[in-house]
This record gives structure tokens, C-alpha cells and sequence, in this order.
């Protein structure tokens, strides 16, 4: 069995205090209570970000070429994009 | 522990490709659910704002915190067994679960908090939601554990090695598909307003 490209684990180690950093941000604006579009957009982009960052780093999609490179990317798009719609159109 | 070389492997994600069409599958019934929670939420937006603050945001940190740990601590599971470390790889993989007992420990608490205040799925459209939907990831976090024991077992016998860990790499993909749902779960339910 040939090893794949493992990426490395001091990268893995930076996403994970990266995605910690993220949810503290996320966690800090629904304690100071803040609505409407914009603080809404920020944390679904926050999400997205840390979601695109489990993809890449800890399933380790990055590395890929081909159609599974995208299946994680494209369904962090349609839900994203779903949610997305329904908040601005509520505004 | 670097880059290692590769070739025609990675056309494929890691793991058996049956449970990325398993994974796949999963997560279409959670974006659905995230788009009718989202739809609905247009047409009631007072009552999921006013709802929503019931919840315990602090929990859900934590929880974040622990799936976050967790699924990290699996990568460094399946880096283990990588490099025929299967000692290593059992105990990054209990360290894993202990984060995903965790998890299940603070949302019981949050479960039995709601019943004590006699809050059903029919209380209003905002709990049917937040329910059905934290208790179908409820239910992936106990399956995801399942799966990282049974993978514990069989590493903690030697059944996998440097040459031969597809087994570690599969149960690591479903667990880090549970990691995933509850990031995009946490701000929508819990902050997004």
C-alpha cells in the first residue's frame, strides 16, 4: 500500500488553535448579543472558514486531486448558501 | 512526522470509499435540515430570536471546544498508526472519545434542563427545531464513538500498522463529518440572529 502525502501535524496543530481562536470569536459576539445581517454573515463565514479548514487539514482533502477534492467545499456552499439567502432576506 | 511521497492515492479521499458515500449522504439530510431550519426561521423570526436566548450558549462553547479537540486529536490518532505507532494511535483515539463524552455529558445536561422546564418538539416551531436537529447530531456522536472504539480495539490488537490503516483513516473521515455538521449547527442555532 502506498502512503499518501500526510500533511503535517505541526500544520494540523496550527488549525486546531486556529479554529479554537474562531469559536471564541463566534461565542463572543453571541454573548454580547449582536443581530442583524452583518454580525450574522460574519459568524457564517466564521463557520465556513473552520468547516473548510476540517476538509482540508483533518480529512485531508487539500492534498487531492480530482472530484473528491470538492464534495466538502461544495456542501459547505449549499447550506451556507441557503442560510445565507434566508438572512438577507429577512435582513 | 512530514510530508511523505504519493502518487495515484490521492485521487481518493482517505479512508474505505464507501463511507464517503455514507459521509456524503449525511451530510445532504443535515444541509436539508439547515436550509428548512433557515426557510422557517424567515417566516417566524421574532420567536427563534426570542427562543434562541433561551439557550445555553456556554455549553455549546464547550462543546465546540470538545468536538474541535476531538477531531484533532483523532488526526493525531491516525498519524500515529502512520508511523506503526499503534500504542500512540490507541491512546490519541481515547483521548478523542473522552472529548466525545464530553460533548454527550454537557448536551444531556442541556436535554435535561429543557425537560425540567417541560420543553417538547411541540412547545414551538423554534424547539421543534433546535431539538430534532441537536438530537440527529446527538445520535451521529454516539455512532461516530461506536465506530472510534471498535477502531481502538482493533489497533490496541495490532491489527493495523504503517502498511495497513485503512480501517484508522475510515473511522477518523465519519468522526471528522460530525466535527463538521456541529460547526455550522453552533452559529446558526445558537448566535446567527
Amino acid at each position: 500500500m502506498k502512503k499518501r502525502t500526510v500533511l503535517g501535524i505541526r500544520t494540523c496543530t496550527w488549525i486546531w488553535l486556529i479554529m479554537m481562536g474562531l469559536t471564541l470569536v463566534t461565542y463572543t459576539i453571541g454573548q454580547a448579543g449582536l443581530g442583524g445581517l452583518s454580525a450574522s454573515l460574519t459568524v457564517l463565514v466564521i463557520a465556513l472558514l473552520k468547516g473548510q479548514m476540517v476538509g482540508d487539514y483533518f480529512m485531508g482533502l487539500k492534498r487531492l486531486r480530482g472530484f473528491w477534492r470538492w464534495p466538502v467545499s461544495l456542501w459547505l456552499f449549499l447550506p451556507g448558501g441557503l442560510i445565507s439567502v434566508a438572512f438577507t432576506l429577512v435582513g | 512526522m512530514q510530508t511523505q511521497v504519493i502518487a495515484e492515492s490521492d485521487r481518493y479521499p482517505p479512508g474505505d470509499l464507501a463511507i464517503w458515500v455514507f459521509i456524503l449522504a449525511e451530510l445532504a439530510a443535515f444541509a436539508a435540515f439547515f436550509g428548512s431550519y433557515a426557510y422557517t426561521r424567515m417566516q417566524h423570526v421574532a420567536l427563534f430570536n426570542h427562543y434562541q436566548l433561551t439557550l445555553d450558549k456556554t455549553a455549546a462553547l464547550i462543546n465546540t471546544f470538545a468536538l474541535i479537540t476531538s477531531s484533532y486529536f483523532v488526526v493525531r490518532g491516525v498519524a500515529a498508526i502512520r508511523e506503526n505507532d499503534s500504542q500512540g494511535c490507541v491512546r490519541w483515539l481515547m483521548a478523542a472519545l473522552v472529548m466525545g463524552g464530553l460533548f454527550l455529558i454537557v448536551k444531556s445536561q442541556e436535554y435535561a434542563h429543557h425537560i425540567d422546564e417541560g420543553i417538547t418538539l411541540s412547545t414551538n416551531k423554534f424547539y421543534m427545531f433546535y431539538l430534532s436537529l441537536t438530537f440527529f447530531h446527538f445520535m451521529h456522536v454516539i455512532m461516530g464513538m461506536v465506530i472510534l472504539a471498535a477502531v481502538a480495539v482493533k489497533a490496541r490488537r495490532g491489527r493495523y500498522s504503517a502498511e495497513q490503516y485503512v480501517g484508522v483513516e475510515t473511522g477518523a473521515s465519519y468522526w471528522h463529518m460530525v466535527d463538521l455538521v456541529w460547526l455550522i449547527l453552533f452559529p446558526l442555532v445558537y448566535v446567527m440572529r
